[in-house]
Parts: C-alpha cells; sequence; structure tokens
C-alpha cells in the first residue's frame, strides 16, 4: 500500500468508525461497539505503524477542496517525523484509553454507550486531522473539531446542569483560541500569499538565507516581514494557550473533569491539550523570526507551570489536582519549546502521555470502584484493598514528580536542563528557577494526593467498604501504561548526560536539533531538583500545615486566585448587562415596537379597505355610475369652458 | 340642431337623443334599485338598447354607417351577454332561492 493511501487511511478509520456508530450503533447489539469504537482506533494505530516503519514521509495531495484564482486550498496530509510522531502518541495511547472506556463506561445504557464511542472515534479523528493537516485551512478545521469533540464529551453526561455549564464554557475559550489562529491564518497568507505550509515555510527559510548575506528580492523581503510575522505568531499563540489551557484562557480545563474520566484521559494525555503545543513546533519557521512571541510562548509555559502546580496544592478532587498537574505539565512543555529546544518539549509530550494517561486511568479505576466518590479525603486505605491499581498510580506519581528511572525524570529533567544550560540568556535562566520551583510543588502535591488516597486508615466516609477489583478490560491497559512509563524513558537519557536520544534524533530533521549542550552543572541541577522534588513526595503530609500560617494563601488558592471571579466581573457581567440593557431598552421598545407597529398599521388599513369589498353587487353598481356622473361632469365643464 | 328625414315625415334629432338618454336612466336606475336579478338582466338590456339608439340617430345625423355597424355588434354582446347572464343565474336558482341579488354576496371582503 502506497504512503499515500496509508495516510489517508489514518483518518478514514476513525470516521468511518464515528459514522456507524452514530447511524447504526445504538441499534446493534453492545458487541458491536465494543469492537467498532476502540478497534478503528487500533487500526489507524496500525497504519500509523506502518508509516512509522516505512520510514514515510512527503506532502500527499489529494484534492483540491477550493480554487479561485490564485488562491487554492488542496487537502493535503503532511506526513513527517513530527507528524508520524503525534499519530503514534493520539492513536497509541488513545487507543489504551479507549479501550479502557470499554469497561469503564460499562453501566450506561446502549445509546448512550454507542454515543459516547461515537464521539471519542470522533475526537480521535479531528486531533488527526489536526496534526496531519498539510495547510493552514484544514489546520483550523481539525483544531475547531478538536473544540466541538471537546464540548460533546465534557457535556456527555447532558442531563447534568454542571456538565453543560462546564462544556459551554470549554467551547467558548477553545473558540477565542479558534479566532486567534483564523486570524493569524490570514496575516500570514496576507503576507507570502500561500496557506500551504511548505508554500509558507520554504520562502521564509530562503527568506532568512538571504537577510543574511543581503541579497533578497522584494517579494522575499514581503515574506519575511518580521512585524507581520510577530503579528501572526502571536495570533497563533492565542489559538495555542487556549487549545492547551495555558494562561490566561486556562479556565475550561479543570471545569472539563465534568465528563467521564476516559474523556479527561484522552484530553489530557493524547490530544487536545497537546496540539498548543504541536502547533509552536509546527510553526516553529515562524517563531524562530518572532523573536518576542518566541519568548513569550516560554514566559507563558512557565508561569503556568507554577500558576497551575499552587493551585493543585489545595485541590481535593482527585480529578481536578490532575488536571492541574497537566496545566503545569503542559506548561514545561511550553517552556521547551519557547527556548528553542523543541525535540525537548515532544519528548516531555510523549513522556506525560503515558504518565497523564496512566494516572486518570488509575484514577479512574478508584473512582469506578468509589461509586463515582471523587474527593480524595474520602478515600484512604487503598494500597491493601486495591493493589494493582495503587503500584500503577504510583508508579504514574513518580513519574509525574520526576523520580528515576521513570519517564517524566528523563523528560522533565531534560527540559529543566536546557533550560538552565542555554547560553546568553539570563531570562532563561529565571524560566528555569520558576520550572525549579515548580518541580518542587509537584513533589508537593503528587504526594499529598497519593499519601491521601491509598495510604493510611479507609476513611470513615468512604462510601464503598470493599472495592471491587477493575475488569481485566480496565486493567490491561493501565498495566501496559505502566509498565510503559517506568521503561520508556530509556529511549531518550540525554538528561544524564549518556545514552540514547531516539526522539530528538527522530525529530531534529524537522523541528532542528537543540543548539546548545549542557554540562556538568546541569547534570548536578537535575539531581538536585529530583532529590529534593522526591523528599517532598515522601513527606507531604509530614510537613506542618502551611495553611494555619496563610490562611489568607489557602483561600487565593482554593479560589484559584480568582481567575473565574475576574473574568465573571470583567466579561460576563458586563456582557449580561449590555444585552439585558439591549433587551430592555433597544429590542423590546425600538425594534419590536416597530415590528408590531409596521403590522398593527397594514391591518388597519387593510380592514378599512375591505370595507369597499362589501360582496354588494348594487354597491359596486353605484361607485360605477357615480364615477360616471363624476366624469360626465368633468367632461361637460370641461366642453363648457 | 339638425332634423331628420324618416319616410315622409321629419324630426329633429334631439328628440332621439332624449328618449336614448331617458331609457339608460331608466335602466340605470333600474340596475341601482331593483333586487330581483332577472329584472337587473332586463334593466342592463335596456341600458343597452339606449345605447343602440343613440348610436344609429348619431349615424343618421352624420350620414356615417359606422354607428349602425355599431350597433350591430352591440346588439350581439348583448345577446352574448345575456345568454351568460342568465346561465349563471339559472344554476344559482337551481341550488338556491335567490330572490334578492342583495343575498348573493360571499365575496365581501
Amino acid at each position: 500500500m502506497s504512503n499515500q493511501t496509508l495516510a489517508l487511511l489514518i483518518l478514514v478509520f476513525p470516521a468511518a468508525g464515528a459514522l456507524l456508530l452514530a447511524g447504526r450503533g445504538w441499534r446493534l447489539p453492545r458487541a458491536f461497539t465494543v469492537v467498532i469504537g476502540p478497534g478503528v482506533v487500533w487500526a489507524s494505530f496500525a497504519a500509523t505503524l506502518a508509516l512509522f516503519f516505512g520510514k514515510a514521509s512527503g506532502d500527499f495531495t489529494y484534492w483540491t477542496w477550493i480554487k479561485s484564482g490564485s488562491f487554492e486550498v488542496p487537502f493535503n496530509l503532511l506526513v513527517d517525523n513530527l507528524s508520524i510522531f503525534m499519530c503514534l502518541v493520539i492513536t497509541g495511547v488513545g487507543g489504551l484509553i479507549v479501550t479502557y472506556a470499554v469497561g469503564y463506561m460499562e453501566r450506561e445504557d446502549d445509546p448512550s454507550y454507542a454515543r459516547f464511542f461515537c464521539y471519542m472515534d470522533v475526537f480521535v479523528f479531528s486531533m488527526l486531522l489536526l496534526v496531519l493537516a498539510g495547510n493552514f485551512v484544514f489546520l483550523i478545521v481539525g483544531w475547531a473539531l478538536v473544540g466541538l469533540s471537546s464540548y460533546l464529551l465534557i457535556g456527555f453526561w447532558y442531563q447534568r446542569h454542571s456538565a453543560v455549564v462546564a462544556a459551554r464554557k470549554a467551547f467558548v475559550m477553545n473558540v477565542i483560541g479558534d479566532v486567534g489562529m483564523i486570524l493569524g491564518t490570514f496575516v500570514i497568507f496576507v503576507n507570502s500569499h500561500a496557506v500551504i505550509f511548505s508554500a509558507v515555510f520554504g520562502p521564509l527559510r530562503r527568506g532568512n538565507q538571504c537577510a543574511s548575506n543581503g541579497f533578497c528580492d522584494e517579494a522575499l523581503r514581503r515574506v519575511t516581514d518580521t512585524p507581520s510575522l510577530e503579528l501572526a505568531a502571536f495570533l497563533l499563540l492565542v489559538g495555542a494557550v487556549a487549545k492547551s489551557a495555558q494562561l490566561p484562557l486556562h479556565t475550561w480545563l479543570p471545569d472539563a473533569m465534568e465528563g467521564p474520566t476516559p474523556v479527561s484521559a484522552l484530553i489530557h494525555a493524547a490530544t487536545m491539550v497537546t496540539a498548543g503545543v504541536y502547533l509552536v513546533g509546527r510553526m516553529h519557521p515562524i517563531y524562530e523570526v518572532a523573536v518576542y512571541a518566541h519568548a513569550a510562548v516560554a514566559i507563558v509555559g512557565a508561569v503556568t507551570a507554577l500558576f497551575a502546580a499552587t493551585i493543585a496544592i489545595v485541590q481535593v478532587d482527585i480529578k481536578r489536582v490532575l488536571a492541574y498537574s497537566t496545566m503545569s505539565q503542559i506548561g514545561y512543555m511550553f517552556l521547551a519549546v519557547g527556548i528553542g529546544a523543541y525535540s525537548f518539549g515532544f519528548f516531555h509530550l510523549l513522556s506525560h502521555a503515558f504518565f497523564k494517561a496512566l494516572l486518570f486511568m488509575a484514577a479512574g479505576n478508584v473512582i469506578h470502584a468509589m461509586h463515582d466518590e471523587q474527593d480524595m479525603r474520602k478515600y484512604g486505605g487503598l494500597w491493601g484493598q486495591m493493589r494493582p491499581t495503587s503500584v500503577a498510580f504510583l508508579v504514574g506519581s513518580l513519574s509525574l514528580v520526576g523520580v528515576i528511572p521513570f519517564v517524566g525524570f528523563f523528560s522533565k529533567e531534560q527540559i529543566l536542563g536546557a533550560a538552565f544550560s542555554k547560553p546568553d540568556d539570563s531570562a532563561v535562566q529565571l524560566l528555569w528557577f520558576i520550572g525549579f520551583l515548580t518541580a518542587l510543588i509537584t513533589g508537593f502535591y503528587t504526594g499529598r494526593m497519593w499519601w491521601l488516597s491509598f495510604w493510611g486508615k479507609p476513611s470513615p466516609q468512604r462510601p464503598v467498604e470493599h472495592p471491587h477489583a477493575p475488569r481485566l478490560v480496565m486493567m490491561v491497559p493501565v498495566g501496559i501504561l505502566a509498565v510503559l512509563a517506568t521503561i520508556g524513558g530509556f529511549i531518550q537519557t540525554r538528561a544524564l548526560g549518556i545514552g540514547p536520544s531516539a526522539v530528538s534524533d527522530f525529530l531534529n530533521p524537522v523541528v532542528g536539533p537543540v543548539r546548545w549542550e549542557g554540562g556538568g552543572g546541569e547534570i548536578a541541577v537535575t539531581f538536585l531538583t529530583m532529590i529534593l522534588a522526591t523528599a517532598l513526595f515522601a513527606g507531604a503530609l509530614r510537613l506542618r500545615p502551611w495553611s494555619s500560617y496563610a490562611p489568607w494563601a489557602q483561600r487565593l488558592l482554593e479560589r484559584k486566585y480568582y481567575f473565574d471571579e475576574i473574568y465573571d466581573a470583567v466579561f460576563v457581567r458586563p456582557m449580561d448587562w449590555v444585552a439585558g440593557f439591549a433587551l430592555r431598552d433597544i429590542e423590546r421598545p425600538v425594534i419590536d415596537a416597530a415590528v408590531v407597529d409596521t403590522a398593527l398599521v397594514t391591518r388597519a388599513g387593510a380592514a378599512s379597505l375591505s370595507l369597499t369589498q362589501s360582496g354588494y353587487f348594487r354597491n359596486y353598481v353605484l361607485v360605477f355610475v357615480a364615477g360616471a356622473v363624476v366624469a360626465a361632469v368633468i367632461l361637460l365643464v370641461r366642453a363648457g369652458s | 340642431m339638425s332634423t331628420l328625414h324618416i319616410g315622409d315625415s321629419q324630426l329633429d334629432a334631439s328628440w332621439f337623443l332624449l328618449l336614448g338618454a331617458i331609457l339608460f336612466v331608466l335602466g340605470a336606475v333600474g340596475v341601482l334599485v331593483r333586487r330581483n336579478p332577472l329584472v337587473i338582466l332586463i334593466s342592463i338590456e335596456l341600458m343597452l338598447n339606449a345605447a343602440n339608439l343613440t348610436l344609429v340617430t348619431f349615424s343618421r345625423q352624420l350620414m356615417n354607417i359606422e354607428g349602425q355597424l355599431f350597433a350591430l355588434m352591440s346588439m350581439t354582446v348583448a345577446a352574448a351577454e345575456a345568454v351568460v347572464g342568465l346561465a349563471i343565474l339559472v344554476d344559482i336558482f337551481r341550488t338556491r332561492d335567490a330572490e334578492d341579488i342583495d343575498d348573493l354576496s360571499e365575496l365581501r371582503g
């Protein structure tokens, strides 16, 4: 099979699965859904593997979607190492999550069950379209479809008011990002008159070259016009920030926990929030030129990492802790791609996909066994009763904290090391310090979560005395991910200064190498970070309660820095007021009144005119004769004068 | 005023015109005030014939044959109108009793 067909098949499988489930799924036996739902994702995974092992690359054009004069939008898929890497993460980890959902969603009735897997397949399809798209238009299509499918899945339990509100919030936040994406694409189109990636980035590279040796023609100079590239890069960053739940468009992600747990795993691990990192990586030719926007990426990432980690300290809902840790880890990825260490960011994306999917699905096992109780203060003592799940969760936690030899150690420390050792840039060292602090806080809140949930005695408020063991279909994906999170780091051990660096070698042809080398100091700092973070993890519950010293700080964190309240006061309420004003003082008295009055006048006119249509023959004759008489009189008078 | 020669006698043309006018007004008043549909039809015939008389009078006075031709034409139309009108009336009488033209007012606006 040619690479061109394989690339299309990656998209066709989940799309076909979603259509099948949407059309027939709920009328057929559940076995049908169980096979189709995860099956199509695994089929996509197989196609991706075929491309991966075939060392495929290329820009495949299938048909022309829009053609208007010189403007042309083809449907083309860009297959290179970056998109194959993303597809592997999406379909591989996504496949495990969708398989896990077979067990997790078993309590749903048949139509909801089929609907759930239909949405999941749509989600996987949208994300694959996003990463495979070879031009800006289809990138935006995939981008918007991801927003739509997250809306559908977060609001999956649509009978629950809070779920509907959370879904709407996620959608609105995502649409803000979509607008940024679209405007950024406009700016790029104005500059280079193209929407295909290769047609945009090729002249950009040539323009950068000629700018350095001084021989540029007019067209190339326009392409590399730095202010407009900065504008485009900032607008694209708005899209990335919204999709990846970074400051200040992050408020939707914690609320997205209203969806079923497999959805959270899919949003946080395999799809959606990593889209922003992918976008910056894919657009790296622009960010190489647009240095201010590039710096903004790193700053947003570092600040979000710290911001989210501090909030995670005080959360009591196990899924919310995980949600804030996702924000924090995505912040690390933004930091990495923001300082130009692209392949390190993508390695952390992969590693985060492993351990965050693992954490969410292990947490899902617990929630499932606890009859949907998510408050971890009401767990306790699960270590003795749910041993496999507890071990898996511990593996994920240690990976999140960054303990050697788990995958999170290698990926996170590599990013911190790169920030620490980046030469000639003291601002990046400040960002490193923020990342360092975040790593310590991560150790603390992860430890708090783990000890509270799994250690100690069972809480007296625990809803279930003897939790049931998870089904095999839920345990196997967790087990696979636990193994991957344990040994996956050894594909790239550059954080230790030695060993392979498979991910960087694979991605460097696309995103470019990291231009500086770490030194011995970097490794020392790495181990210092790890030891401190591990100590905080181990002693999380033995620390004296800090909140008694600073109750205001705890309140600040519990209110999530008042972001929701601020947005409510700055955007929601003024909009409500404007809408109310428009309704009360414009819509009803002016527009409605104009419409109603027009109708009233017309009706009154019709009523008076209809009097002439009396239906009495003699009336008509009388009018006729009177008219004739008047006409005759006029004629006579005029003849006489 | 001109004089018309009819056989051996002479008569002033205005007498004919006056007769035509009186007949026409009688017809018009008949259409307006009578309620029986049949009588209304007859009144219309009266008006048509008054017009015919006027046409023929002017034709003789001006020695122009077109007026007479037009009178013939008008009779044809009158005959056709009578046929159609009577047919409608017969049809109405079949289904209901319509002694009063005011009862036929279903097309009120």
